[in-house]
Formats: structure tokens, sequence, C-alpha cells
């Protein structure tokens, strides 16, 4: 009983906070599926701030506070409720696709669905622990101090214990721990669900965005390709953070296409804005490559700000004018500063100084020798080659093979929004590419254990924004 | 033309570019299916014992020892593994003590192979309590 209430608190304030921050858009259907995997992630990252800032504050009453919660989100989504409107949908509706084709992806999508939900659920099951070392010497560890630490709950981050990397962020650890509050023990299972959760909310995020913003057809594509990748469905049952900041980083390149796409056309509703820097702000609360990420969109964003064509079609009008842009920068950063300042918080006041970072000098040293270049360069080139461990031919390929086919040379300007995102997603690659050239770490042991990760972590935006972009549409939209 | 869908790449819809569409599709679909199978044929067989059994029986392991140590704190250890991962079972299974790997501490978890635990205690220690399965609790003499 007490998990079905604070699953309801949880995903119940979620689903608030996210129909605050979309607009209505598309079919009810789509609609619901877009805030329901956002309601996921937004509702566990409240759980989890909510819990440590009641741990801050000695506050030992998690359910007044919960409840208090979810009732002012609830209040401030009915007074800021968007009604829907019409030429709101703006996804083509009549597709150039044989009937028949489009029968068979949707049943191939339904079969490589069914095939995940079976093969993580069964993951989930033969690993209770979750699958490899992470999952317990780091997330589930910090978990199980936050929760059973009681008063002494700071001990988790001691500097005894640097293996755990008490430098990481808490947002898993802290909805875990949160779920254990009530349970009044540390289930293992709460991990594993959560786990389950992130992996099936990416899917469905990544469906309905490209759903509302291009259709069914592309958005069944994509949503296949991510289903389809056993290394994403893998990794969504081992209990690492790396789905989890995924699910974030799509939702915030969603959102920000979805407020592009609108600029353009129409004055775009500014709570997009608000969506995506909260979106973006929990993605640095999940892991440290999640900081990289925010500030590689606060850069790209502040660019779109002095360069305004740097994000639109040089022939599409430019409804918004330069203050109505600073403004909406101003929005966006409005909506990080929270989650910035509560990282800043950690970061200086509880967490000890990372292991990256420890020796400047050598890490100088290391940005000047060519061969780490070379070496990153060649296994980032393997990796993008064999990423996602699919059968036969990587899901890269495929989708390269897939634009070569479908590319129309008439057609070469992306959809607003793609461009500043394609950019954000590279500077933060590029950033991965820096912390390897200054790892402490043998530089081949850190690549080995880490680079298809955070490959994955980019995989769902990158597919996201392929199908965006590939010229797979419609003869127009249905009168 | 609806405003928003001049920023979707469109053009006029042609058989050859219809051919193209079906042809990416299916080919995409026929990756995406064999793919599929793998994710399939990985998923742990029915009665396939769970891979972590070791965090259980860790915990099992430690049970004991948990109950007589203090709630919070910091415990030293030692153990006769090379490999680091039966100290983060340790660690996990004791949290929220903080385990540090070394004996400079008043008192000292003891990990070792259930076959084959320490007839003496090392130098410097002196056991407290053996708790079965090569989980022993030891002081530190040197250390108050």
């Amino acid at each position: 009983m007490a998990l079905v209430l604070a699953a309801f608190l949880c995903v119940a304030s979620g689903f608030a906070l996210a129909s605050l921050t979309v607009l209505r858009g598309s079919s009810f259907a789509t609609d619901l599926l877009l805030r329901a995997s956002m309601s996921v992630g937004y509702g566990l990252g409240i759980f989890s701030v909510v819990f440590l800032l009641c741990r801050i504050f000695s506050v030992t009453k998690l359910i007044a506070v919960d409840g208090a919660v979810f009732v002012l989100l609830l209040g401030l989504s009915v007074v800021f409720r968007v009604r829907r409107g019409p030429g709101v949908s703006i996804a083509p509706t009549g597709t150039r696709e044989p009937t028949w084709l489009r029968r068979l992806l949707a049943s191939s999508f339904c079969v490589a669905l069914g095939v995940a939900a079976y093969s993580a659920v069964r993951r989930a099951l033969a690993h209770p622990h979750g699958d490899g070392w992470d999952a317990f010497a780091i997330w589930n560890l910090h978990a199980r101090f936050l929760f059973l630490g009681g008063s002494h709950w700071r001990d988790g981050f001691s500097a005894l214990i640097p293996w755990s990397h008490p430098d990481y962020p808490l947002l898993l650890p802290g909805a875990i721990a949160h779920f254990w509050s009530y349970l009044g023990y540390d289930d293992p299972r709460v991990p594993a669900v959560i786990g389950l959760l992130f992996t099936f909310s990416t899917i469905g995020l990544l469906f309905s965005a490209l759903a509302i913003l291009r259709g069914h057809t592309p958005a069944l594509l994509a949503a296949l390709a991510l289903s389809a990748t056993p290394f994403f469905i893998e990794q969504g049952t081992s209990q690492y953070a790396d789905i989890p900041l995924s699910f974030f980083v799509l939702t915030t390149i969603a959102l920000l296409c979805l407020y592009d796409d609108r600029s353009v056309s129409s004055s775009a509703p500014r709570r997009l804005l608000v969506g995506a820097g909260l979106a973006v702000s929990l993605a640095a609360w999940t892991k440290n490559e999640g900081l990289l990420f925010l500030c590689a969109i606060l850069a790209v964003r502040f660019l779109v700000l002095l360069r305004p064509r740097f994000l639109r079609r040089a022939s599409a009008p430019q409804n918004e004018t330069r203050l109505e842009s600073w403004i909406a920068f101003g929005i966006l950063l409005l909506a990080v500063a929270p989650g910035v300042l509560l990282i800043a918080w950690f970061k200086h006041s509880l967490a000890p100084p990372g292991d990256l970072f420890s020796d400047p000098a050598t890490s100088l040293h290391r940005l000047l020798d060519p061969a780490r270049y070379w070496a990153i360069l060649k296994w980032y080139v393997k990796g993008f080659l064999r990423f996602g461990n699919w059968l036969l031919i990587p899901g890269t390929l495929a989708m390269l093979g897939f634009y070569l086919i479908t590319r129309n040379p008439t057609c070469r300007k992306p959809a607003p929004g793609v461009r500043p995102s394609v950019v954000a997603l590279s500077l933060t690659l590029a950033g991965y590419f820096a912390v390897y050239l200054i790892t402490p770490y043998d530089i081949y042991w850190h690549l080995r254990f880490s680079l298809t990760r955070l490959f994955l972590q980019l995989w769902p935006s990158a597919i996201f924004l392929f199908f965006l972009t590939v010229p797979l549409s419609s003869n127009g939209p249905e009168a | 033309m609806q405003p928003a869908l001049r920023t979707l790449n469109m053009w006029p819809a042609s058989p050859n570019s219809t051919r193209k569409i079906t042809i990416a599709t299916l080919a995409f679909i026929v990756c995406c299916l064999l793919s599929t199978a793998r994710i399939l044929s990985y998923a742990p067989k029915s009665g396939q014992l769970p891979a972590e059994a070791v965090h259980l029986s860790s915990d099992q392991r430690f049970a004991a020892l948990k109950l007589a140590l203090p709630q919070q704190g910091i415990v030293g250890y030692i153990g006769d593994s090379v490999s680091p991962a039966e100290y983060y079972f340790t660690q996990y299974a004791l949290a929220p003590l903080i385990v540090d790997h070394s004996i400079s501490h008043p008192l000292v978890v003891g990990n070792f192979s259930a076959s084959q635990p320490p007839a003496m205690p090392p130098d410097h220690l002196r056991k407290v309590k053996d708790f079965g399965n090569g989980v022993l609790l030891f002081a530190n003499k040197d250390v108050q």
C-alpha cells in the first residue's frame, strides 16, 4: 500500500509538472503518451530532490511534503492549463508510404517492443541487484547511505571510499531512497523497476515527440530502432545511470525542437523552455556527463541568440524579435537555475573532489600527447561502427543506409532546432573526448569500460534528430 | 501551406521517391528485427540462476556481523581476496557504516574465504568473534 501511494505521488507530481511544461498538440493519445513518458523522469527527479532537501533540513514527514508538492503542482497545472486550439497539431498526417508498409512497420514495432519488454523483465529478474559493479558499488550504495544513514547520511560521501565516486550526483540514489523510506526497507526491486520505467519511457518519449513533429511513420521507425538496440535494453536493466541520463537528454532536445519549430511560424509557448530547462538540470543531477550536456545546451542557445539564422532557414519568417529571443534565453536560464544551484551546493558542500581533475599539471601534459588523440579517435570510429550490439548490421550503419537511399538533394535545410541540437550533442561528444584526454586512469581501460555507455547516453537523441531530419515525409496535411 | 510545414523536409511525391522510401523502410525493418532476435536470444532463460546471487549471499553473510557493529561510523577491513569485489560487497552489505580498506581502526572486519579462514589473527589484531563463513571481527590492539 505504501509503495502504491509513493508511486502515485511520484508519477502524479511528474504528470502535473509535464502538463505545465508541454503544450497540447497532435492527437489526444500522442499528447497523453508524451506527458506520461515525461512524468516518469520528472516525478523521479522531484522525488530525488525532495528526499535530499528533507535530509538536509531533517524533515521526517516525507508523505506530507510529497502531498504538498503534488497539490502545488496540480494547482499550478490547473491554473496554467493549456487549451487545445485549432492549428496546434503540426505533424503531417498523410503519408506517401503504401498502407501495407505502414502496417508492416507498426507490426514490427509491436514485435520489437514486446521482445524488448520480455527481455528487460527477464533480465531484471535474473539480476535483481543490477548487472555490473556500478549498480551496487555506486548508485545503490549511495541510496543505502541516504536511506539507512539517518542523521549520518552524509557518511556516504566520505573520501575514504573514493571508488564509490561520492562526487556523482544523486538523482537515482535520492529517488530510490525516497521509495525505500515509504517501504521501510531497502527492497532491491525498487531500483530495478526504476530502470525499467526509464527505459520504456524513453521509447515512449521518442515516439510521441516525433509523432507530434513529423507524424507516425518517422516516429514508428525511430521507436523501432531504439527498441531493437540490444545494448539499450541491456543497460536499461543494469541499474546504471546512463539510460536515465539519455532520457533527460532526449527530453531536453525534444522540447527545444518543439519550441524552435513553433517559434518559426508563430509565438511559441515559453513553457516548453521551462520544461527543457528542468530536463537539462535533471540531466546534470543524474550524472556528471549531464553537466557537460547542460553547458553545451546553454552555449548553443546563446549562439542562437547571437546568430538567429543558425537556427532557422534563411527563407523562414522570424517572428521572434530580438527582445523576445533574449527573454526566451532568460526563461531557459531561470528554469535551469534551481538545479544548478542544488548541484553547486552538492559539489561544494557535500561531495569530495572528483578524480578526473586531481592533478592539473599531469592533465596538461596529457593534453599535449598526440598518441592519446589518435587512440581516442580510433575508439570513437570503432564505437560508431559497432555501437549498440546489433546483429549483423550496426544501427548506425543501417541509419546511414536509410539516409543514403531516401535523401533528396533538393531538400537540404534541416528542420528548426535540429542544427543547434546536433551542435549541442557534438559539443558533448567533444567534451567526452577531452575527458578521455586528461583521464588519470589507463586510457584504454577507461575507453573500454565507458565509451559505449557514453554513446548510449546520446543515442535516443541521435535517433530523434535523425528521423526529424531524414526526408521521409508526407504530401501534406490531410484536409 | 500551413506555416510549420515549411520547416519539414518534404518534396513532391513521385513513384521513384515512394519506391525509395519503401525499399529503405523494408531494409531498415529487417535490420531492426534481426537485432530484436538477438535481444530475444540474450534474454535469461527460465530457471537460470540469478547472476547477482552473490549480492544476496553477501548481505546474508554479513547480517550477523552488522548487528554486532555500531550503526554508524568507520570500521577497518582486511581480506584475502586479490579482487576488490569482495571489499565492495562488504561495504555494500554493511552500509551505512563506512568500511575503510585499512586496519587502522579500533574495529576491523575480516572477510576471508569460507574454506580457509585464518588460523591466527593478523598482526596487531585480536579476534573478537568468528561469525562463520569466513566473516570475522577483529579489534586493533594499537588503536583505541
